[in-house]
């Protein structure tokens, strides 16, 4: 588990840093790829931005210059040398006109290459030779000049011939500008702007130079940008652009100098010249520029990165946290399991230990038998006790069957009708044994019994009221005292409902605090020396939980150790709907003598519902005082319900006392003891019956009624009562002809006339046959040959008839809710156990048929 | 032997049955007619033949039987051997139970043959409820 946990930390972690890693990697790669391309972007920027400009400058060099020249050439057309002969008036007109079209100077060039000035100071061209030459060509040139004082004047040349001084002809005439003229029209030099420019030779001589230009030869210039350092780097450089000037290219370049910066050279030839545009670009300003919003970049990439990291880390801290509740969980629910498991093995350890014991009775007890075969005595002893060890061995299985079926969810409770005089009756009589063995005093009480007729499961209440009970006698001293009581108030479930309480109480050794909390649970059993040798399965209390609760009831315990325990449950059971008989007996005069004044009250009440006003009183001798004085006023009980287990003198005694004061009545022993034994003793003493406590209105009712007859003539209704059915036919489906006889002879005294089918498919035919309402009912038993019970109800049910509805019973030896539970769902209407039992058959029939 | 002592004999309840059929004559005709039954005879063939599912059925009707009569100790073994036969597969406690089935039944052919012949045969005559001539 830890270990587990620890990998997971590990591959959490890992994965962490991992992802970190690759998030600081990717987000430096873009920055710097980015910043590489900006550059990049920003220098081809340059070279189109760079070459439209020269291309631009060029333009408007060309266009400026061969405007100039238009003008000497129109000043050349419209003043001839051949229209006039005055030498002077041709110059004044020349003059003039060159001075109109802002010319500072004007000569004539002769082919030998010197100027006759006509206008303006003398001048002279710095490169004297392809001007001359272009002249000679009678080509159109632009070249610069000097005058006398140094000022750099740009000249054009025209091809013109006019009377020089000299006599000769001249080839050109040649008119001059300053040189600012040019570099003011094609804005080299504008402040401010973010390129300037020059003009210089192939040799890299300026012609036009920038105002921040110092020196007179481009190259140099170059040159010096390096400083002296790498002149080799500024040599290529410049070879490049000699080359380029050469082949008249255009050339472009980046130069990254220490003292410049990075500059952008771009290097284009200019028309009607032997110049070349040079334009430089500075890249500071921009090269700032570019690097704050690299440097924003950065910043941004850097936040998002920060950003995806800092949610990265949420994510990872809230799935770490997330990670650890589950394991926490499942530790916790590791736990648990491990608990549940440990119950289970001490639950099996105790279960081997508690099936060990007698089982080993069994395998000794046989041994002994075995060994002493010829010896009867000694033999039936050993099968007594191996009879006894099976039944406990049988009670273990079964309480560990039920927790199986607890716990697999499959214990289903079946509702069917139970007279709780019935439940209490044979429970009495099934805890006497145990009472009489550990000489126990056994109270019942029962009082405000509303309704004795309720829906329930008898089996399982049987099973819930053995298990406390029987947990009572274990855990009691002998002598000790067990009180069972009964009750009943209106259920707050409605009409429909009855609640009933149930108690059980005994002065045992009790349960501690901490044991109470836990004695419910299964496989729990107090874990002291007191109790080590009393066997259970520690099943029991959680089953009797279970099956309250699956009835909708509650159970409550109170314990204290050494005071005893008391166990209350509450269940609100739904009231059957049996017509109830009219419990109704003559006016008897009656006297009711027990020791308890609750129960003395309670058979009063009951008395009182079946018509009878009785007197009580709690013990042996007062009550022979009350029959003397009844007997003096001529007004003798009739009859006398006596306890036996009385203060004082005891009941038979009492019957004796009272025997010997009047013979002309009926004294019933009432107990919750077993009678067998006294029943002789009794007889002698002049009892004449015993009714069995509890005391519910009917046992009084069915207890009292024989003595109807001999006290006053109450006509019987009973005798003809079992002919309820007269004339109902039953179809009856049995395989076993043994068993339809018995079940014939036993239905035939309620007066039906049955018919019988072998099996299933017998009685899915009889059935056919018969008229419609021929038969009243069926009875089906389930297991047949040919057709089963269930398939045969099933054909029936899908019959087109009107009384395929007919009341079908089913009889079964097993008893097992689930087979109950098949019959119901495959559309039986009632279930009896085998062997039939005439009382159940007819009160189904009765249910179904009336 | 009267009906009480045969029921002793063969480990039989006879307060119940006669309590449940509501006399002895009633009693004393179904006991005769239990050596008729078919029954045990098809649950000792179809072992033979080991057609677990037929001896299932066998044992389930003579179980029922029993219950009927109150047969207490056959009812016993037989629902026990009716429980083994239940998955409808041989199983190695079955021979056992079969063994003890089939003494509990010779117990009882025994002694319902050792009923006495006059008590047989007044069964006729004798009135419901009556409890019969022994």
């Amino acid at each position: 588990m830890k270990e587990s946990r620890n990998g997971v930390m590990r591959f959490l972690m890992l994965s962490l840093v991992l992802i970190l890693v690759l998030c600081v990697f990717i987000f430096s790669f873009l920055a710097l790829f980015m910043n590489r391309k900006s550059e990049q972007t920003i220098s081809d920027i340059g070279t189109v931005y760079m070459s439209s400009m020269s291309e631009q400058i060029s333009l408007h060099f060309q266009t400026t210059i061969g405007l100039r020249l238009a003008q000497m050439e129109a000043l050349i057309e419209t003043i001839s040398s051949q229209e006039s002969g005055d030498e002077d008036a041709l110059f004044d007109a020349l003059t003039y006109n060159a001075e109109a079209r802002g010319f500072e100077y004007l000569a004539l060039y002769s082919y030998d290459g010197d100027f006759q000035m006509i206008d303006g100071r003398q001048v002279e061209v710095t490169d004297p030779q392809p001007f001359l030459s272009s002249m000679r060509d009678r080509e159109e040139k632009v070249a610069v000049g000097s005058d006398e004082e140094g000022n750099k004047i740009v000249l054009l040349g025209v091809p013109a011939a006019y009377e020089m001084q000299s006599g000769e002809t001249s080839i050109a005439l040649v008119g001059g500008l300053p040189v600012s003229y040019i570099s003011d029209t094609l804005c080299l030099d504008e402040e401010g702007a973010m390129v300037y420019s020059h003009i210089i030779r192939k040799d890299g001589s300026f012609v036009i130079r920038s105002v921040d230009e110092v020196g007179s030869n481009y190259f140099e210039q170059i040159r010096s940008h390096w400083d002296g350092k790498d002149v080799g780097e500024a040599e290529g450089y410049i070879r490049e652009l000699e080359a380029s000037m050469r082949d008249g290219r255009e050339y472009s370049v980046v130069l990254e100098t220490e003292e410049k910066g990075r500059q952008h050279l771009f290097c284009s030839s200019l028309p009607y010249t032997e110049w070349y545009l040079v334009s430089v670009m500075p890249y500071g300003m921009l090269d700032q520029e570019v690097s704050a919003l690299g440097r924003q970049w950065s910043l941004v990439t850097l936040g998002c990165c920060g950003v995806i990291l800092l949610v990265l880390l949420l994510v990872f801290g809230k799935y770490y946290d997330l990670t650890r509740k589950q394991v926490h969980a499942l530790d916790a629910a590791r736990h648990e399991a491990i608990q549940a498991s440990k119950a289970k093995s001490e639950f099996f350890s105790n279960m081997s230990h508690d099936i060990r014991t007698p089982m080993n009775a069994i395998v000794g007890m046989t041994a002994i038998a075995t060994a002493n075969i010829d010896n009867i005595e000694q033999v039936k002893n050993c099968l007594r006790k191996i009879s006894l060890s099976s039944k406990h061995l049988l009670g273990l299985i079964n309480d560990v069957l039920d927790m199986s079926k607890i716990e697999s969810g499959k214990m289903i409770l079946n509702k069917d009708m139970i007279s709780l005089s019935e439940v209490m009756d044979s429970m009495v009589s099934i805890v006497q044994p145990q009472i009489k063995a550990k000489k126990q005093n056994f109270n019942v009480l029962i009082h405000d019994i509303i309704r004795e007729d309720v829906c329930c499961d008898s089996v399982r209440l049987n099973q819930v009221m053995l298990n406390l009970l029987s947990n009572a006698i274990k855990f009691t001293n002998d002598g000790g005292t067990i009180d069972l009581s009964m009750y009943q108030e209106p259920s707050p479930k409605g009409d429909a409902f009855v609640r009933m309480h149930l108690q059980v109480e005994d002065d045992g050794i009790g349960m501690a605090p901490e044991f109470l909390d836990k004695v419910f649970e299964s496989f729990t059993r107090e874990d002291d020396k007191r109790v080590q040798r009393i066997e259970g399965t520690g099943l029991g209390m959680a089953i009797t939980k279970y099956i309250v609760n699956a009835m909708g009831g509650t159970i409550e315990v109170q314990s204290e150790l050494g005071k005893g325990t008391r166990f209350h449950i509450v269940v609100d059971l739904e009231i059957a709907e049996v017509r109830e008989v009219d419990m109704v007996l003559p006016q008897w005069k009656m006297l009711v003598v027990d020791d308890d004044e609750m129960m003395c009250k309670a058979t009063l009440e009951s008395l009182k519902d079946i018509g009878i006003d009785a007197d009580w009183t709690m013990d042996g001798e007062s009550a022979v005082e009350m029959v003397k004085k009844r007997h003096s006023l001529h007004d003798d009980y009739q009859i006398i319900l006596l306890d036996w287990k009385l203060p004082g003198i005891d009941g038979i005694e009492t019957a004796k006392r009272i025997r010997g004061e009047i013979s002309d009545v009926s004294i019933l022993l009432i107990s919750a003891y077993d009678w067998s034994e006294i029943e002789k003793e009794a007889r002698e003493a002049g009892v004449s019956g015993f009714i069995p406590k509890p005391l519910f209105k009917s046992t009084l009712f069915y207890g009292l009624k024989p003595f109807a007859d001999t006290m006053e003539d109450v006509k019987e209704i009973p005798e003809e009562e079992p002919l309820q059915f007269e004339g109902r036919k039953v179809l009856l489906a049995e395989d076993n002809e043994l068993n339809w006889e018995v079940a014939e002879e036993l239905l035939s005294d309620l007066g039906l006339e049955l018919d019988w089918a072998e099996n299933g498919q017998i009685c899915v035919d009889r059935f056919k046959q018969s008229p419609v309402g021929f038969y009243d009912a069926i009875l089906m038993d389930l297991r047949m040959p040919v057709m089963t019970g269930l398939e045969a109800t099933e054909v029936i049910r899908g019959l087109d008839r009107e009384d395929a509805d007919i009341p079908i019973i089913a009889m079964t030896a097993d008893a097992f809710s689930e087979d109950i539970q098949r019959c119901l769902d495959c559309g039986m209407d009632a279930h009896v156990a085998k062997p039939i039992d005439i009382q159940e058959i007819a009160r189904h029939l009765e249910h179904f048929i009336h | 032997m009267d009906l009480k002592e045969c029921y002793a004999a063969l480990g039989g309840d006879y307060e119940g049955v006669v309590a449940r059929l509501g006399g002895e004559w009633l009693v004393q005709r179904f006991v005769r007619k239990f050596l008729a039954d078919g029954s045990y005879d098809l649950l000792c063939q179809s072992l033979e033949e080991e057609n677990y599912k037929d001896a299932f059925r066998a044992a389930h009707t003579l179980k029922g039987i029993c219950q009927s009569l109150h047969f207490t100790q056959l009812y016993e073994s037989s629902s026990s051997l009716c429980d083994m036969l239940r998955t409808g597969a041989w199983r190695p406690e079955i021979d056992g139970m079969v063994a003890q089935v089939e003494a509990d039944h010779k117990k009882i052919v025994k002694a319902v043959q050792g009923l006495d012949p006059e008590v047989l045969g007044v069964t006729g005559g004798a009135s419901r409820g009556e409890e019969g001539g022994a």
